[in-house]
Parts: C-alpha cells; structure tokens; sequence
C-alpha cells in the first residue's frame, strides 16, 4: 500500500470538472483508492464521494492506494493535482 | 375556460389536446420483498441501469449535436453519476441485505446521498444534490416499465403538461407527437427552456399547479409568447390564437429572407444592430444570424455558482471562443456588474449589511474596491484581445464620475503593460467605454465623454434610478415608465453629448428589443442597437419598414411633450402608421 498527502493547490478547490477528473482517473486502475480529509474517508473512484469532501484551496488529502498496479495510480493521480487539473496557467 | 399565468420558457403558439406525464411514484414506502425475489429484483435493477445508461448516451450525442459540448457535458456528469459505487453498490447492498424492493433501495440511496451533501456548507457543492436526484428519477421512471407504453399512447400531435420535466425527456418530445409542453416548475434560462427554443417548441413553464387543473384530452393552448396556459379556450379565443400561430408562421418565414439584407430604413438611413451574447444559451439558430457584431457580453455568470472568482484562464478560454464567433466584428465585453440581484456565493464584505442594494456596492464601485478581481478580468480581456482579430471593447457599469474611469484606464493600462513585457499587443487597440445608467453620469457626461471611447445607455437602470423607482416593489412598479418625458429627454441629451465629441451611442437594455419603442430610438438618433438573438429579425425587419424622417419628426415632438400620456399616444400612432 502507498500513502500520499497532497495539498491541494488549485484556486477552486475540487469541483465538480476536477472531481470527475479524479473519478475517472481512478476508476482506470484496479486497485482501490481512497482519499480522507479529516474524518471523512471516501472512495476516489466515485465521483459524489469526490465532490462530498468539498476540499477547498488550500486543504490537504490524504491519498491511499491498495493493489497491484498502485504504483501507476499513484502517479496518475497525484499528477492531476501538480497540473491543478489544467485550469490555471 | 381558464386561463394560468406562468413564465414564457420558449416562443411560438400551439394547440392541442393535452396529455398528462404521468409522475414517477418516487417516494416508496419501504417495500419489502421476499428473500426468494432478491434475485429477480437486483435483476430488474441492472436493467433500469442499463436502460438508463443507454438513454443518457442517446441524450448525449443528441445534445452534442444541437447545442453543443456544454450541455453534453452535464450528460457525462450524468453518466458518472450513475455508474459512482456509491449508488450502484450501495442500492444493490439493500436489495441484497435489507430485502428492499429496487425501488424503495435506490430512493433510500439517493436521501442518503442527498443528506451528506446536505451537510456540505459550501452552496455550491449542495447544488450537485440536484444533479443526484436527476440521474435517481431517471433510474426510478426505468424500473416502471410503463413508461414507453406512455409516449406510444400518443397518437396524435398533443400538448405535454407535465410537473416537471427533465432536460433529457425534452429532447425526444418531437419524436412522441409533442408540439408543445408546459410546467408546474422551471425556469426562463433552464435547460429544459433554453432546449425547447432551440427545438422550436412553445413552450410554458412555472404554472405551479397546472398538472392538477388540466385533464387528458382537454383542449389547452399554450401562448409561448405570454406566458400562459389556457384550458377549454372558448370559440373566439381559438380562433384569435389561430389567427396568431399563421402569423407568426408567415412572419417567420419572412425573416429569414431578411437576414443577409443591410440594418436600413426605408429612407436609407443605416443603424447597426448587433447582440446580447449569452455564450450559455448559444443555439444553432443563433449562429446563422449575421449580426454587426456583440454589443453586450454580460459576464456575472462567470461569477455566480462557483466557491471563488474565477481565475483569468477560466475567463479567457470563454472570452477567446466567444470572441471568435464574431470574426473581425466588435466584442463588448461588460466588466462584471456584481452586486443589486446578482451576488455571488464567494464572500465580499461589501455585501453585508447593505440595506439598499441597488444604491450600494455594485458594478465598477465593488471592482475599485477590490482591485484583483478587477485586474484579473481586465488580464482575461487583454489575453483575449493579443489573440483574435475582433475589436474588443470594455464596458464599465455603473460608472457615476470621470474618476472613475480613470481608475480603470490606469488598470486597462497596467494590464496592457504587463503583456507589453512578455513582447504580446493587442491585435487591435482595446476601447475603453462607459454604460450610462447613473443620472450623474447622464447629466455631467460634457465632462466624461472625451476620456471614454463609447458608451452604451443602460437603459433598465437608467429609467428605475431617474424615475427612483424599484422594479420588483409591486406598490410602485407600475411608475416604471419608458416612456416618462424624464426617459426620453436623458436619451436625447446623452445621444447629442456624445455626437458632438463624435461618439457613437448604443442602447443594450430592454426597451432596445421593445419593437414598438424602436421607432422612437430611432428618431432620437441613436446609432447602435443590442437585442436578444430571439429578437434580431424581428427587430431588423421593423427597422427596415420604418421611415427615419418620420421617426425623426415624432421623436422631436414627443421630447416636447409633458407627461407620458402624449408620449406614449405618439409610440402608438407610429406604430398603427407603419402597420396600416
């Protein structure tokens, strides 16, 4: 299993546009993936749980990854958040 | 017969009998089922997804198709939705664990769902709850395998009355023999609205109760262009409105034969008449209409439902595709005029405590007094204008002084400065211009006029701030007069100031799309007009029938008269000339 924090660095947050990014992202490798934000753990393959952390600019995520091909969803995930999901310049 | 008062959703006149969508029973009591169907029910649930699923995809490529990757777009947030684990799996868990019926599972599903969205502070989050309900309805409605044997019982071309009605269902109503639709709820810019203009169906929306007053096979008009639903017309009201629909079929016709013909009076004298953009509600209709050009890009949208301002690439994408619609013609893009009806959901401190909206922080004093938000659109706008062609020009609202507009000169400046630096210039000079609805800046235009580049009367705000009058009071609403001699005489005064510094004058507000105050605009000498696409034949047509001499002699004499009575005795006179 691989963790990750991550803070995210996009002015919007994620919103709906990124939240379906991470979604559909993580819904292409077969291992689970979670994201926590405080409390509250969600599965990022599913788009509402995505939207439901309501994680705003600024705030930090923990990242978990559990399977086979964990390696390659890290860094396909985690590089969504670096390219602030294409919205800034 | 009995007439309902609702919101016109999209024009036109249609008469039929009427047929009742019958509504999906959507809150279940728990129903329970026996272990033994478990089987079968989470059977009956993978269908209704599937099902689902293929309608969504249906709903997709046709969106694409007639208004483009916006609203398809919603359809892939759809489809996610549908497919999220969250849904699926936890609907299948019920049937499985708690021996739920796949309705009253997907139901229970969705509360909780909608519950923990619910506890989201954030407004915008708390939207998407909408979108969730959508995609549960639609699931629900393919469970009830009735539904088709609905639209297959409509054998003749009928009128949908419907509560609600989903932008998705829209889309196929031509197919099923629909050939108009009205609504308990909705609104003016909904989906399903702005889907019913493109598709060309009258359409009527926010009857509150009409599905309960309207029986199956009741003859019922729906009036598209009023905004009302009349149940059993009598004889002489059927006949009026048939009269209404060859009308407007022959008008209709008539228009398009005029779009490619020049802005012209019958006298010869040019106007041009360009658009309010709304990259939102773009048809394909819309795009065929040869304009002069976009006289009004409103840009508050840009601000309204999202947790923070949007950033200068989110502006400049939008600005870039818009302005590339209009080639080499002018862009006018209208700094955001926030505040008043129109605040956005991220936190200003000027909005608290303000009692009197409409007289407090709005339009380019929020931008002063928040200079980032102002410098991130002006950055968006120079972008925009490095790239393309058309001449871009920046509107200010609101402006009452000459300060004012300096304020923002010096910041257009600062911005252009900063792209000098990267080696990027505008492909044309950028204008800078004003909207005149203060009666400051009316009155003491003599000594803004030669730091502004054009300027543009906003008239809705004009009029409500010159008469001091609050539209939506309904005690006073009724003072909101066009025509009060006031109205008239501050168009004119601004109209002259400009010409003799040789500026041009635009008028973008409601009374410019008024087909019969046109005449009057017209006399008064105003050069430019902005309307809504829906209204740009309609208007170009009445300017093309009418004669500027006698516009010009009933405007001189309608800036002499002194109450609105002659004024308004005047518009009609032109108007019944020109009919007869």
């Amino acid at each position: 299993m691989i963790t990750k924090e991550i803070k995210i660095t996009n002015r919007l947050g994620l919103h709906a546009r990124p939240a379906a990014l991470v979604a559909q992202t993580a819904a292409d490798f077969d291992c689970e993936i979670k994201i926590a934000k405080g409390p509250v753990e969600i599965n990022a393959k599913s788009i509402m749980g995505v939207m439901m952390l309501a994680a705003e600019y600024g705030s930090t995520l923990r990242l978990s990854f559990d399977g086979k091909d964990e390696e390659k969803a890290c860094a396909a995930i985690v590089q969504l958040f670096t390219d602030k999901f294409n919205e800034e310049i | 017969m009995f007439v309902i008062k609702g919101v016109p959703a999209s024009p036109g006149v249609a008469i039929g009998p009427a047929v009742l969508l019958p509504t999906a029973d959507f809150a279940v009591a728990n129903q329970h089922i026996e272990a033994a169907e478990v089987k079968s029910e989470i059977g009956k649930f993978g269908r209704a997804m599937e099902k689902t699923q293929a309608d969504l995809d249906a709903n997709e490529k046709k969106l694409r198709e007639t208004l483009g990757g916006e609203y398809a777009n919603l359809m892939s947030m759809h489809k996610m939705i549908l497919q999220d684990p969250m849904l699926k799996d936890a609907a299948i868990a019920k049937i499985k664990n708690e021996h739920m019926s796949a309705q009253a599972a997907i139901f229970n599903t969705l509360q909780e769902l909608a519950a923990s969205f619910d506890k989201v502070a954030d407004p915008f989050f708390k939207e998407r709850r909408n979108d969730i309900f959508d995609v549960g309805k639609r699931l629900v409605s393919n469970l009830q395998e009735n539904k088709g044997a609905f639209w297959a019982s409509i054998r003749r071309p009928s009128i949908l009355i419907a509560h609600d009605l989903f932008p998705s269902d829209t889309i196929s109503l031509q197919e099923n023999q629909i050939i108009g639709f009205c609504t308990d709820l909705g609104g003016k810019t909904s989906h399903t609205a702005i889907l019913a203009q493109s598709l060309k169906l009258p359409a009527v929306v926010a009857l509150s109760n009409a599905a309960k007053q309207v029986k199956d096979g009741d003859t019922v008009i729906v009036d598209g262009e009023n905004g009302l639903l009349i149940i059993s017309p009598d004889r002489y009201t059927l006949a009026r409105y048939k009269k209404t629909q060859r009308e407007i079929k022959k008008a209709e016709s008539l228009l398009q034969t005029i779009n490619h013909l020049p802005t012209v009076t019958g006298d010869g004298r040019n106007f041009r008449l360009m658009v309010n953009f709304d990259p939102r509600t773009d048809t394909k209709e819309n795009k065929k209409l040869i304009t002069d050009g976009l006289g009004l890009l409103r840009t508050e949208f840009l601000y309204m439902n999202i947790p923070q301002p949007p950033s200068e690439l989110e502006q400049y994408q939008i600005y870039l595709s818009t302005a590339k619609k209009f080639d080499m013609r002018p862009v006018t893009i209208r700094l955001a005029d926030l505040g008043a009806d129109k605040i956005p959901d991220f936190p200003l401190d000027e909005f608290d405590k303000d009692n009197n909206p409409f007289m407090g922080c709005r339009g380019i004093r929020l931008f002063l007094k928040n200079p980032d938000l102002m410098h991130t659109q002006l950055r968006a706008i120079v972008r925009t204008a490095c790239e393309v062609p058309a001449q871009i020009k920046i509107m200010i609202p609101m402006v009452s002084s000459v300060e004012e507009v300096r304020h923002v000169r010096d910041a257009l400046n600062k911005a252009l400065a900063e792209f000098a630096k990267e080696g990027k210039k505008p492909v044309n000079k950028i204008a800078l211009g004003a909207m005149i609805e203060v009666p400051a800046a009316a009155i003491a235009l003599d000594g803004m006029i030669g730091e502004i580049d054009f300027l543009s009367i906003g008239t809705n705000d004009l009029i409500q701030y010159l008469i001091a009058v609050d539209r939506v009071n309904p005690e006073v609403a009724h003072m909101y007069d066009p025509c009060h001699p006031a109205v008239l005489r501050t168009i004119h005064q601004i109209i002259q100031t400009a010409h003799q510094r040789g500026r041009h004058v635009s008028i973008c507000g409601e009374i410019a799309s008024d087909v019969k105050m046109v005449p009057m605009l017209l006399g008064l000498e105003v050069d430019i007009l902005s309307v809504p696409p829906r209204m740009f034949l309609r208007i170009k047509n009445r300017i093309r029938n009418l004669n500027f001499e006698t516009c010009s002699d009933t405007a001189q004499a309608a800036l002499l008269a002194s109450s609105s009575e002659e004024i308004r005795s005047l518009v009609e006179q032109m108007n019944q000339d020109e009919d007869s």
